[in-house]
């Protein structure tokens, strides 16, 4: 709906959540103190494990649960007291739930038919959504006459055809095989982007916030740990948990030995890092040095310098043709993963197990957590 | 040789079970007043049959209770059924699941005793209900209930919540979710109930002799107290007919299954021959 006035090159908060609080059962607090906000035409992934509290918040988006505490709005608008039949929202669920007595066509002309809108205006907008997904030529199928990607883009036609102002996706690919997620992925973030929808997306799977979102909220029991684009959320890590959640990660713990506002360096059991900008802390302070596997370079010879590099020995390898994970066994026994991509076709020259390697990395790749 | 054995043996079972009933009908054409002895073909007993006023009267008795009941059964039925799988938490749910479902497990000559010492007390205090079509009628649909109670909450277990959601999400308020999504998809279900109580009450002798007053003979009991007095051919002749009525049934309800289910799998292959995602 265009009834929006174009804002002037400043994004304008569509969703605002402040404080939502929702307790179960008196005792079990699945979301605990939300605060977000969501810009206009933004992809919004809530991402966090099996029970982190991103289905609650995103059921109490649609309406069907009611915040112990907070408020929910809308475009300016309080909906947190607004049934679910009276939001704007629209919700893709993860089982697509596509009435199963109703064809193609009456699933997509469910929602319009409730707002009582001109029999020509639903068959026309039902129309251009059947185009919109490509099944024109399905429109009088049943719902069990469809492959599971079809079903996919009936149900996110349905969601999408009262035009509503927010769209709700729980686990959009979760119920497709890996060979159709990709594909389907792109299909997804096309139509939403054609469409122009502010969309909130709930997801476990790192790799589809990454690759749809444009801001991720990583939650974990029931709190936001950190908000940002998907480079901030994986660069930039504020905490353990966090860097731990997204992607692998080597943790070394240390303390700061030197401090200075141009660099720092960290000595850990068996390394001294040396990182080449500052951070706020102090001598003495402990913390941990995180380095993602794909930013250390192996070598069979010892690097120059003194500093960020380690020993270790090869004790386990995982091939995967274009790159291989290393395991590699630290003087405390401590071990970490480096990811290399495999340039040369050379067998002879390639790390194999039981060699023993220097490990390195730039002081540009690190990341320092307080403990 | 295992292959023999479980041949014959199949074939005894299916005799010792439609045997009997093939006997019943062949001898439902006898002329001969003795029901066991074979004289000649003929339609005499269904021509005694068609004069028979209170064979008559106790059919249609015993249709209208079994329509009434039905109807009665699969209301209450589905109230309970929605009761107990849309309301996981009030108060005395358990009790309400086991008494729901208890008239089951009961033995139907405890509940038409039961039942009967409540009539007459209600009775003799009110002056009402005199015993008659109404009683048997509370009698069936309170052993009806239980039974569409069970079907209609078997089908509505399986009914996926998200579907409630998925309408409201799109604007429906609760009692439009009812009228367009539930009731359509748990239709087959209150169909199947309604034919479960039906038959239930129209084959009830127990419940129905407790509970009926003067006048209102079910066919069951008018059967029952005939056979009692001694069989007569006539009863082979109602037995036949509603062997009939069944039979027709039957083939024309697993004629339509069949036809429905081919259909579908038609519809399923169909889907991956389009080759398309």
């Amino acid at each position: 709906m265009a009834t929006e006035p174009k804002p002037n090159k400043v994004k304008t908060d569509l969703l605002r959540v402040e404080g939502v609080t929702k307790i179960f059962d008196g005792v079990i607090k699945a979301v605990d103190d939300v605060s977000l906000t969501v810009a206009q035409g933004e992809i919004f992934a809530l991402l966090g494990g099996s029970g982190c509290g991103k289905s609650t918040l995103l059921r109490l988006l649609a309406g069907f649960e009611v915040p112990t505490k907070g408020r929910i709005f809308l475009a300016g608008q309080d909906i947190t007291d607004l049934p679910p039949y009276q939001r704007p929202i629209n919700m893709m669920f993860q089982s697509y739930a596509l009435f199963p007595h109703l064809t193609v066509w009456q699933n997509i002309a469910f929602g319009l038919q409730r707002d009582h809108m001109p029999k020509a205006q639903i068959a026309e907008r039902v129309e251009s959504m059947l185009k919109l997904i490509q099944l024109t030529s399905f429109a009088q199928r049943k719902p069990h006459q469809l492959s599971g990607g079809q079903q996919q883009r009936v149900a996110l036609a349905r969601s999408l055809a009262k035009q509503p102002k927010l769209l709700l996706l729980d686990e959009p690919l979760g119920a497709l095989d890996k060979k159709l997620r990709e594909k389907t992925q792109v299909e997804l973030v096309g139509i939403i982007e054609e469409v122009g929808v502010t969309c909130v997306l709930v997801t476990h799977d790192q790799e589809e916030a990454m690759t749809m979102a444009s801001t991720i909220a990583v939650m974990h029991e029931g709190t936001i740990l950190q908000t940002g684009t998907p480079d901030e959320v994986y660069e930039r890590p504020n905490s353990r948990q966090v860097a731990e959640f997204i992607g692998d990660v080597n943790i070394f713990e240390g303390q700061i030995e030197t401090y200075a506002a141009d660099h720092v360096r960290i000595r850990s059991e068996v390394c001294v890092h040396y990182l080449m900008h500052g951070i706020s802390g102090h001598v003495g302070l402990s913390v941990v040095v995180a380095v993602r596997p794909e930013k250390i370079v192996l070598s069979k010879k010892r690097p120059a310098g003194e500093v960020n590099w380690c020993v270790g020995e090869v004790v386990a390898l995982v091939y995967f043709g274009d790159h291989t994970i290393y395991h590699i066994q630290l003087a405390n026994a401590q071990v970490i993963k480096a990811q290399q991509m495999n340039r040369t076709t050379d067998l002879a020259e390639a790390i194999t197990s039981g060699d023993r390697v220097y490990a390195s990395w730039s002081g540009l790749a690190l990341v320092v957590l307080v403990q | 040789m295992s292959k023999i054995f479980a041949r014959t043996w199949l074939i005894m079972v299916y005799l010792f079970l439609y045997f009997p009933i093939v006997t019943l009908v062949i001898y439902s054409f006898n002329d001969s007043p003795l029901v066991s002895i074979w004289s000649q073909a003929s339609l005499r007993w269904y021509r005694a049959l068609a004069n028979d006023r209170d064979l008559i009267a106790s059919v249609v008795l015993s249709f209208k209770i079994a329509l009434m009941v039905g109807l009665l059964s699969v209301l209450f039925g589905t109230l309970t059924a929605f009761v107990l799988s849309k309301y996981k938490r009030f108060y005395g749910r358990t009790f309400f699941f086991s008494m729901a479902t208890a008239p089951l497990v009961m033995p139907d000559v405890i509940v038409g005793l039961s039942l009967l010492l409540m009539l007459v007390s209600l009775q003799h205090w009110l002056g009402f209900p005199e015993r008659g079509l109404l009683t048997i009628l509370l009698g069936h649909a309170l052993l009806g209930t239980a039974y569409a109670a069970v079907v209609v909450s078997s089908r509505l277990k399986e009914m996926d919540v998200r579907l409630d959601e998925a309408a409201m999400d799109l604007g429906c308020k609760p009692r439009q979710v009812f009228r367009l999504i539930t009731f359509p998809l748990i239709m087959p279900s209150l169909i199947s109930a309604f034919l479960l109580t039906f038959t239930l009450s129209f084959d009830d002798v127990v419940l129905a002799s407790f509970l009926s007053g003067p006048g209102y003979s079910t066919l069951p009991m008018v059967i029952f107290s005939r056979a009692r007095l001694g069989l007569n051919p006539s009863i082979n002749a109602v037995a036949a007919v509603t062997i009939a009525v069944v039979s027709v049934a039957v083939i024309v309800s697993s004629i339509y299954h069949v036809r429905t289910q081919r259909k579908r799998d038609h519809e399923i292959a169909m889907r991956y021959s389009d080759g398309s995602q």
